[in-house]
């Protein structure tokens, strides 16, 4: 009785855990419920229940679409709270059903209304790498003017950062090059609202280091560096430079690129065939700036130390210039203003952003980031000036290359679809498990238990031997539950002479396994003790299998599957079962 | 250092000064003062080119403005 108790509860317990698992089923994003209303309830009372709703939760209730009205579709704004509230009001018994409306994304072109003029993101591939990530995660320090939290930043999610060139924490730009610089590396993107941004999932982290004027000291940009270093940013931006050598800002970069931050800059603007500093040091990407038809921009540097090209735009018209949303300086104007820049300036933050996004793909390393940049690059033909460094920066290459060997979620829900799992007709899956035959081996080892009756009690331990040995919960073999690996189930639904092919995955029976072998070994380990009615149990149950296995599927591994195989199992089957009678006989007298 | 050249508005940022002298090396001129800032202007500049600063605009070498003459 005890031993069913436990069982039961056992069952219960498993029973539990799998059906409270969440799977895939229950994350998807949503801010707005379904209510599909029964057909046969009356108009007027569907009428009064929206109302009803409407005001409570003080949200308009509105048909889905002219075509919801025949099916009663309604939808209305919630949350998850909200969704649970509904599915346990009155309204239930008046629906078909009530559900999150989950949002689906297509191979992503943002709603931005402007993002027509960013010919800069076609040219880097944005769309296919926003498919695997945005950069969440990933958090990139702009060192600059400052950056204002325009309108459209108002999404971007911004980290504690700080003026240096006046000494507070605020740092809010009064240039508009660093809230533009922003703008390219995460302005808020699929908003409705300006333009988008290539890691706009990213955190921003504003590092005023320049003046209004544009201008801003070495000292001040190194402990920038350090601070970002300190306070965990992934990236650096440096839309910046000018000077000559400097042993504390070559500190300052060492010691940030120790830390794990990769480090980027603009390679600068005198067109000459050297990068400036401090794109020039080892440690910094430095970045020539390329036009709308993909030629060195003509102001950019390029030559020695140009490490990549992005896009910097040439001209300040909308159609051949960076298109982002800044602040305007001009006191006199509105505040906020969608500008067209050029410059190495613009180029460095392309790449700044896509480096976040293959840092939120998992890659740490600052070297390794850099050395996907270059590598997935398009390179260029014929470029004996390195106008280019590697090639023109790919956002898509380089996002692919960081996930090459990782299997992300993404790769394994185009698994799902495509093999049918995600095919609800796919749970029980019977044709994987020949029904006949398992059942004629249960059947077959409660025959020859019958047969032995005089000798044998029927206990539990019995039972479960028999089932054991002939062919296991072997229902369960065929159950694919979503998210959940399949070997358990595999395991629990074999015979005992399976375990030694089915969790691996083949059909082929193992000649160690298919044999005598292993209820010898446990009638010999048990048979001294309380267990033995299991031990005497599987045996019979084994022969049962391999009986029947023997006339309907008798692949053995190394034994084929011809007469050798069969002779090799029947003979096993009688072992077995002479093996149960001489055991079951030894406590003939106790029945 | 003294350089002789035409003041020109360029194209980054907002706008920004720079002095283009006589053999076409560029300079930023660091924060100009406003008589400066017309396009176009030929002017004298003595001054001294600043190392320890950089800029958003690295168009050229930063040169800070001591004493000028419009020309």
């Amino acid at each position: 009785m005890k031993k069913l108790v436990l069982l039961c509860l056992f069952v219960l317990g498993i029973g539990f855990s799998l059906f409270s698992f969440k799977g895939l089923a229950q994350q998807g994003e949503f801010d707005s419920i379904i209510l599909d209303f029964r057909e046969d309830v009356p108009i007027a009372k569907i009428s009064e229940e929206i109302q009803g709703l409407s005001s409570k939760y003080n949200q308009r209730v509105d048909l889905n679409s002219v075509f919801s009205i025949s099916d009663r579709i309604y939808i209305v704004r919630g949350d998850k709270k909200v969704l649970k509230e509904l599915k346990r009001s009155d309204l239930k018994k008046d629906t078909e059903y009530i559900e999150a409306n989950y949002l689906y994304y297509a191979n992503a072109v943002p709603n931005d209304p402007q993002y027509n003029k960013q010919w800069n993101f076609r040219d880097i591939n944005i769309e296919q790498a926003w498919d695997e990530t945005r950069g969440a995660g990933a958090t990139v320090a702009v060192i600059d003017t400052g950056v204002s939290k325009v309108p459209d930043l108002k999404s971007t999610k911004f980290v504690k950062g700080y003026d240096f060139v006046n000494n507070k924490d605020d740092a809010s730009d009064d240039n508009g090059h660093g809230t533009h610089v922003a703008g390219t590396i995460a302005q808020s993107t699929n908003n409705g609202y300006g333009v988008a941004g290539i890691a706009y999932e990213a955190s921003i982290m504003p590092l005023k280091v320049l003046s209004g004027s544009g201008g801003g000291t070495i000292a001040d940009i190194a402990e920038a560096i350090k601070f970002a270093a300190d306070n965990k940013a992934d990236v650096i931006n440096m839309s910046l430079g000018g000077g000559g050598a400097s042993s504390m800002m070559e500190e300052a970069i060492k010691y940030a690129h120790n830390k794990g931050v990769v480090i980027i800059a603009a390679a600068g603007n005198e067109g000459s065939n050297s990068s400036s500093y401090p794109a020039r040091y080892s440690e910094v990407i430095s970045v020539s700036a390329t036009n709308a038809a993909g030629d060195k921009a003509g102001y950019s540097n390029f030559g020695a130390g140009v490490d990549i090209s992005a896009p910097g735009g040439e001209g300040m018209n909308e159609s051949g210039s960076i298109w982002q949303n800044t602040i305007n300086p001009d006191q006199s104007q509105a505040e906020s203003v969608f500008a067209g820049f050029q410059g190495t300036s613009m180029a460095a933050p392309h790449v700044a952003g896509v480096a976040a996004l293959v840092r939120s793909t998992g890659v740490d390393n600052p070297d390794e980031i850099r050395d996907i940049l270059k590598q997935s690059s398009r390179k260029v033909d014929e470029d004996h000036l390195n106008h280019f460094g590697a090639g023109h920066l790919d956002a898509n290459a380089a996002v692919q290359m960081a996930l090459k060997g990782k299997i992300t979620f993404n790769d394994f829900f185009r698994w799902l679809r495509k093999s049918g799992y995600l095919n609800l007709g796919f749970w029980i899956d019977g044709g994987a498990i020949a029904l006949l035959p398992k059942l004629g081996m249960v059947i077959g080892s409660y025959l020859l238990a019958w047969l032995l009756r005089t000798y044998l009690p029927m206990t539990l331990a019995l039972n479960t031997g028999l089932i054991f040995g002939s062919s296991g919960l072997f229902f369960l073999q065929g159950l694919y539950w979503f998210d959940l690996p399949q070997w358990p189930m595999r395991l629990f639904g074999s015979s005992l002479p399976e375990l030694g092919n089915v969790v691996f995955g083949n059909s082929n029976l193992n000649p160690l396994f298919a044999s005598a072998l292993i209820p010898f070994l446990l009638t010999a380990l048990l048979l001294n003790s309380s267990f033995k009615w299991f031990a005497i149990g599987s045996s019979i149950g084994v022969a049962a299998c391999l009986g029947v296995s023997a006339f309907t599927d008798p692949g053995i591994w190394l034994l084929g599957s011809g007469a050798i195989a069969r002779g090799y199992l029947i003979v096993n089957a009688a072992l077995c079962l002479g093996l149960a009678y001489l055991a079951s006989q030894k406590d003939a007298q106790r029945v | 250092m003294t350089v002789i050249g035409t003041v020109e508005k360029k194209g980054f940022g907002f706008g920004t000064w720079a002095l283009v002298s006589e053999n076409g090396t560029t300079y930023e001129l660091k924060d100009p003062a406003d008589e400066l800032k017309q396009e176009g202007i030929k002017v004298e500049v003595k001054g001294k080119i600043r190392d320890d600063v950089m800029t958003m605009a690295t168009i050229g070498k930063v040169l800070e403005v001591e004493s000028y003459k419009l020309l």
